[in-house]
């Protein structure tokens, strides 16, 4: 009898714990105001959620523009990140913010044409914007991000500059599943159509760093005759800059990748990589927030523009350029 | 030592089909590659066999290092901790929750599967929450402190040593000394063990302190190794790894059974076969099922060399 009492002190102690160490759509309550004058302004300010694929620094960036849209455009917005990036994560978590109740959502699919179906009854019950990876199937108002194909047609471009003469490549990424992903891939290998440059394989690692890094090891020991590291996602530009120097390889394996990690940008200042095609996940996060209060306040006929994609475009990052951009950077983050 | 033979036997014949299909594996620089995960598993493997000898588990392996990995961060880059002390910090974090999961199997008799699932949630949680859910790194900075992770003798990396190091430390105290009598007495059959006076919780508390000081070294190295710490998804699994070492290396998840060098062996085993499957071109969707068919097997051959051994012998 001594123990129950224990016991439950216990399990009331973990409960207690547990929920305030795992954040929940519930306690994520915007940061910027009191709680007691959120609850109040709530029903004024209209909420709108933001719901990445998976939690990576990128994300980081987007949530700057976030948090400048809710200055901008008085709303509240709802930032979430799939812990583990799975697609029964992201579920779980838009539908809790569905049962909690909010004017808009703006999601990055990880799966676009798996989720198509789930993201339709989303779609019947509130706007629904899809950021950075598009589900064109989903009944989604419009698309903001960017166009992931051109922007692989941009790293097939970097990758020519490296090797002029042809060669071998491979491409890393977390999952092929994704679209970007799989549109990434596609631009690349049509810039690269009759250039000579051959694509050995692409090598996913499960979204885990330390396998990323170990997979790009294993791959320059298995194909010594490799030229040029290709690294899809937002990690694996830095995995893959750890790999070429710990090899001693700095010099004879030249690295492309995507997007603007701080130790990308610090490799490519090291000449480690060559260059890394950028998004503009700060404008993902603004104008997708801007199209959902304009739909919110005059209607989706009217905001939305034709066509329903908004190109927030591509930024080409090399050594000649890197410092001015990286001081952009930090200015638009507040890191300075 | 029948489960050692078997595991040895597994291993010889992998490393030689391996050979004979792909030259390069013996390749300086692969060895380098490979043995230095092995030296990350291995360390950590080690904790997760000291807890199944007890006859317990510990599921937090995984998000214990991703909190290791942000609050390491964290301390060097924001909260200006000089390398010692942050080391210090992350150790002592780790020994005070090794220490609540004795506490709470041991004084609240919660079971060890409950009490570490839970610290599986609740570290995940807070690392997330402390590291706002955005990327942690150590920047190009803390260059002789990555050495550790990234540094090597000849073919022969830091963390390999280290491990060796450790399972040295090990062996000495669960083979030889009187705290591992008590430890595999615990495991064999705890109410005998509590009736001839070893002293059970003690000898408990202790394994899961240890193992949780091991994940928080392997977490360091791991974390100096990726140079970013993903909060939601850092050592996602690895207790899984952890575990699957521990059980091919002859710890049986009864209790009182195992050995240091058998987790090492089975630690290798699991890296070689990660690195097989690159080395080899396998398809990347492959992995896990091409994994998980040769440990199923090796599990098998090891049951039937295991029972030839003891007929024989």
């Amino acid at each position: 009898m001594h123990f129950t009492k224990t016991q439950i002190a216990i399990a009331f102690a973990m409960a207690i714990f547990f929920g305030c160490g795992n954040p929940s759509p519930e306690s994520e309550a915007p940061k910027s105001s009191e709680p007691t004058e959120s609850a109040a302004s709530s029903t004024e300010k209209p909420t709108f959620a933001f719901v990445t694929n998976n939690a990576s620094n990128f994300w980081a960036i987007a949530k700057k523009g976030l948090d400048k849209a809710e200055e901008d455009f008085d709303i509240i917005v709802d930032f979430q990140q799939p812990p583990t990036g799975t697609i029964a994560d992201q579920r779980r978590i838009i539908e809790n913010l569905l049962n909690k109740g909010i004017d808009g959502i703006s999601v990055s699919p990880i799966d676009a044409e798996n989720q198509s179906d789930f993201l339709k009854e989303v779609a019947d019950q509130v706007p629904l914007l899809c950021h950075d990876s598009d589900a064109p199937q989903s009944g989604r108002l419009a698309y903001v991000g960017t166009n992931n194909f051109k922007a692989g047609v941009e790293a097939g471009k970097l990758i020519k500059e490296v090797l002029p003469e042809g060669g071998q490549i491979m491409l890393f990424v977390g999952l092929l599943d994704a679209q970007n992903a799989q549109d990434r891939k596609a631009g690349i290998e049509k810039e690269l159509e009759g250039s000579g440059i051959e694509i050995l394989d692409t090598r996913t690692d499960g979204v885990d760093t330390a396998k990323a890094r170990a997979n790009a090891e294993d791959a320059m020991v298995s194909n010594p005759d490799l030229d040029c590291l290709v690294g899809l996602w937002s990690y694996n530009g830095p995995a893959l800059a750890d790999a070429v120097k710990g090899s001693n390889k700095v010099g004879d394996i030249d690295i492309v990748c995507f997007d603007e990690d701080g130790s990308t940008l610090q490799a490519i200042q090291d000449g480690i990589i060559h260059g890394t095609v950028v998004q503009q996940p700060y404008q993902m996060g603004y104008q997708s927030m801007a199209l959902l209060k304009k739909i919110h306040d005059e209607g989706a006929e009217k905001a939305v523009p034709e066509g329903g994609v908004i190109d927030t475009g591509v930024q080409i990052v090399r050594k000649d350029n890197v410092e001015q951009f990286w001081a952009d950077l930090k200015k638009l983050t507040g890191e300075d | 030592m029948g489960k050692l033979i078997g595991i040895a036997c597994i291993l010889a014949l992998l490393c030689i089909g391996l050979a004979i299909q792909e030259p390069k594996f013996f390749q300086e620089r692969n060895i380098l590659n490979l043995s230095r995960q092995i030296g990350f598993l291995g360390i950590y493997a080690m904790g997760a066999g000291i807890v199944i000898i007890t006859g317990g588990i510990d599921l937090s392996v995984g998000s214990l290092m991703g909190l290791i990995g942000v609050l390491l961060a964290m301390s060097l880059t924001e909260w200006g901790l000089a390398v010692p002390a942050a080391v210090l910090f992350c150790l002592v974090v780790a020994a005070l929750l090794g220490w609540t999961h004795g506490f709470l199997i041991t004084k609240a008799r919660l079971q060890p599967f409950v009490v570490t699932l839970c610290g599986l949630l609740i570290y995940r949680g807070a690392a997330r929450y402390i590291a706002e859910d955005s990327t942690r790194g150590f920047g190009s900075g803390f260059t002789t402190f990555k050495k550790l992770a990234n540094g090597h003798i000849g073919p022969i990396p830091y963390s390999l040593i280290l491990m060796f190091a450790i399972a040295l430390g090990l062996i000495f105290l669960i083979h030889f000394s009187v705290y591992g009598r008590h430890l595999f007495a615990v495991g064999g059959n705890e109410q005998a063990a509590r009736f001839s006076g070893v002293p059970v919780n003690r000898v408990k508390t202790i394994a899961y302190i240890l193992a949780a000081l091991l994940t928080c070294v392997a977490g360091i190295l791991i974390a100096l190794y990726t140079n970013a710490i993903q909060p939601a998804s850092h050592g996602q699994f690895y207790e899984l790894y952890a575990i699957a070492a521990a059980v091919l290396g002859g710890c049986s998840l009864r209790g009182g059974e195992g050995t240091v060098i058998g987790v090492i062996l089975g630690a290798t085993l699991i890296q070689i076969l990660w690195n097989a499957v690159t080395l080899l071109g396998i398809e990347s969707y492959l992995e896990y099922a091409v994994i998980g068919g040769v440990i199923l097997i090796s599990a098998i051959a090891d049951e039937v060399l295991r029972t030839r051994f003891r007929r024989v012998g």
